[in-house]
């Protein structure tokens, strides 16, 4: 089952390099330095998921964040 | 009719309302923002009404294209947020509700600072009451949080309005030239954008809202202050970026966040992010992107605290960690939900797809790479916490095997209309573009954009799906900018109360001793003498212990003798003596 997956994605990402190749990057407008790099947005994407998810856990695991009852212990009003 | 201001129909219909049968009152709302629809299409570009005011001629209305792009969101927002609001019979909740719609309509039709004050402030006190509303204890602390924050806000946008008259001698609301005055005024309108470190009042107080409450919530205010920026501040380089930066902040905070309503929340500031970034690029497709862009948000956003709030209702819980395997009693939901999440990810065919590109666009088109990126990586993250972790923990995960409370018809006719609204725009966006303040020469469908965005959210989906055994939401809250507030709010409690009492307490306990020992010494001074003596006597040279002295004074007691007077006297007769002869 897993196997089919990977299979599909791989698949999936061979498709849109071929479509940025053959559709997008011959015809870009708007010179960025990632403009002539077929299916950097697939790898953007991966990347910038992982790298949110790891951040975002750091953060929280190391910084920010608290049990619940962190800002009104003793149940206590104001 | 074509310059009626359309927020006094609707504060008349907050006012009416109590008066009219119970029964009626939900079906009013809805009418109320009916007839606002109809003056709304009936206003003139160019209109305006004055009125005058002391030395100053206010303008109560002022229509153009900005401000008629937002009034038209607002009313149908108003209305959807009734529709799903139907069930509701608190009085309190429908009156507030038609207040803040209503002061919201105020604000992007005034034409002059003081009117845009006024409110600016009937806005912040009647989503207060859809925050009480609730009535938990969280929801009525959180509540004087928000009321507290924004009365500052109010008052630092009053202190910028009035330096702004002393400078320029003008009350009319236009953009911007710098100074004190502006930045004040800029500081509020950042306020209540929630631009960090300005956000940490979103996030706590909207999750606390009522179920309903929280919809109406997440529409207007952050919204009204896009419109504030877009008038008074478009290009301002500072926006830009602030803009881009609270786009990625948002969805690396919704990311920890375990209260689905709270995730929610950050993603408004993600989203809001997307909209002060394109206000602050300050071209005309840049300004157009956002003002796009807050359409399709309050719709979508709308839609998505709709979802969140159904699940609240009908089973009590908002929690990630205590929900899950909803999907078999509440599919309808979360059809709905997804079109929502779905509109906010950016996916083709949705509404998000055509408004968010366009803020993206407008960076290409002034060449700011980092701007790009940044506002793609809130893109992902926006996919993954929305599209695919919160339905994921809420309707799937593990079955916690809830029973859900049947829910009533009217939330599930709201979602309906907004679903349909957020389809319609991504399938035709034409009904948005043509409404927009500038003319739009933009095409989302292209095949590179198209691609682009396939690619970004199927891979987006690819590494969540790779770390989704590993996932766990955690029971924790998150520290945001308004601990700077709540934790040393402990600390300030304690210095202006507990200490100032206590400082009072020692003080009063003082001269209570000083009173009583005045008393003591008054009632009978040569007893007191008498007794501090030989108690100094008893201490120093180990005299008897002494026996206290009575209270009061009675002259034999203390009475001397006549021979130690005898002896004074002739004491005294020796040192004249001695004092005659010898000097």
């Amino acid at each position: 089952m897993k196997r089919v997956w990977v299979l599909i994605f791989i698949s999936v990402l061979i498709i849109f390099v071929l479509l940025d190749l053959l559709l997008v990057s011959g015809h870009v407008h708007l010179e960025f330095p990632w403009s002539h790099i077929a299916g950097f947005f697939s790898l953007f994407g991966f990347i910038g998921c992982l790298a949110i998810m790891a951040v975002a856990k750091l953060l929280g695991h190391y910084w920010l964040q608290r049990k619940e009852d962190y800002y009104n212990k003793r149940g206590d009003d104001e | 009719m074509s310059n009626f201001p359309l927020a006094f129909i609707l504060i008349l219909g907050a006012i009416l309302l109590p008066i009219l049968p119970r029964p009626v009152r939900s079906s009013a709302c809805l009418i109320f923002s009916v007839v606002a629809f109809i003056f709304l299409i009936n206003l003139e570009l160019g209109a305006s009404l004055t009125a005058p005011f002391l030395n100053y001629e206010l303008v109560l209305c002022r229509v153009d294209r900005l401000s008629l792009t937002f009034g038209y969101v607002f009313v149908i927002m108003g209305f959807l947020g009734s529709v799903y609001g139907f069930h509701v019979k608190d009085t309190l909740q429908q009156v507030v509700a038609l207040l803040y719609v209503g002061s919201s309509l105020g604000v992007v039709f005034a034409g002059d600072l003081l009117t845009l004050l006024v409110f600016w402030e009937i806005m912040a006190v009647s989503s207060l009451f859809l925050i009480w509303a609730r009535k938990t204890p969280e929801a009525r602390r959180a509540g004087f949080r928000y009321l507290l924050v924004h009365a500052f806000g109010g008052s630092v946008l009053m202190a910028g309005i009035l330096w702004h008259l002393g400078e320029t001698g003008s009350l009319l609301f236009n953009h911007f030239e710098g100074g004190i005055a502006s930045y004040l005024i800029l500081f509020s309108f950042a306020l209540n954008a929630a631009v960090p470190p300005l956000n940490g009042w979103l996030p706590d107080s909207y999750p606390e809202g009522t179920v309903a409450g929280s919809v109406f919530l997440s529409a207007f205010t952050t919204k009204v202050a896009v419109y504030a920026l877009a008038r008074g501040f478009a290009g301002l380089e500072l926006l830009m970026w602030a803009g881009a930066i609270m786009a990625v902040y948002g969805v690396v905070f919704a990311f920890l966040a375990n209260d689905g309503r709270r995730l929610l929340s950050y993603h408004i500031i993600s989203q809001v992010g997307y909209m002060v970034c394109g206000v602050g690029i300050g071209t005309a497709i840049a300004v157009n992107g956002a003002i796009a862009h807050a359409f399709a948000h309050i719709l979508y956003k709308g839609l998505l605290f709709m979802g969140m709030g159904t699940v609240l209702y009908a089973t009590g819980r908002n929690k990630m960690t205590e929900l899950g395997g909803l999907v078999r009693s509440m599919w309808l939901p979360l059809i709905f939900f997804m079109v929502g999440a779905f509109s906010i990810s950016g996916v083709p065919l949705f509404s998000g797809f055509v408004s968010k590109s366009m803020v993206v666009y407008a960076a290409e088109l002034s060449h700011l790479g980092a701007v790009v990126l940044l506002l793609n990586l809130a893109s992902i993250g926006t996919f993954l916490s929305i599209g695919l972790k919160l339905p994921y923990f809420t309707w799937f995960s593990t079955d916690r095997s809830l029973k859900p409370k049947p829910v009533p018809l009217g939330m599930y006719i709201g979602m309906g209309l907004t679903s349909v609204i957020c389809i319609a725009i991504g399938v035709y966006p034409a009904l948005l573009y043509n409404l927009l303040p500038y003319p739009v020469h933009y095409q989302p469908y292209t095949a590179s954009h198209l691609i682009e965005t396939m690619q970004l959210l199927i891979f987006t989906g690819l590494a969540f799906w790779l770390v989704i055994r590993k996932l766990h939401v955690e029971e924790n809250i998150t520290l945001d900018t308004d601990w700077f507030y709540r934790r040393p709010s402990r600390l300030a409690y304690n210095v202006f109360s507990v200490w100032v009492s206590r400082f009072f307490e020692a003080v009063e306990n003082l001269s209570l001793r000083l009173a009583r020992f005045t008393v003591k010494l008054g009632a009978n001074p040569p007893g007191y003498l008498v007794e501090t003596a030989r108690s100094a006597g008893y201490v120093f040279f180990h005299t008897k212990r002494p026996v206290p002295e009575p209270l009061t004074f009675s002259p034999d007691r203390y009475r001397i003798s006549l021979g130690v007077m005898v002896l004074v006297v002739l004491l005294c007769l020796i040192v004249l003596l001695a004092w005659d002869i010898f000097v």
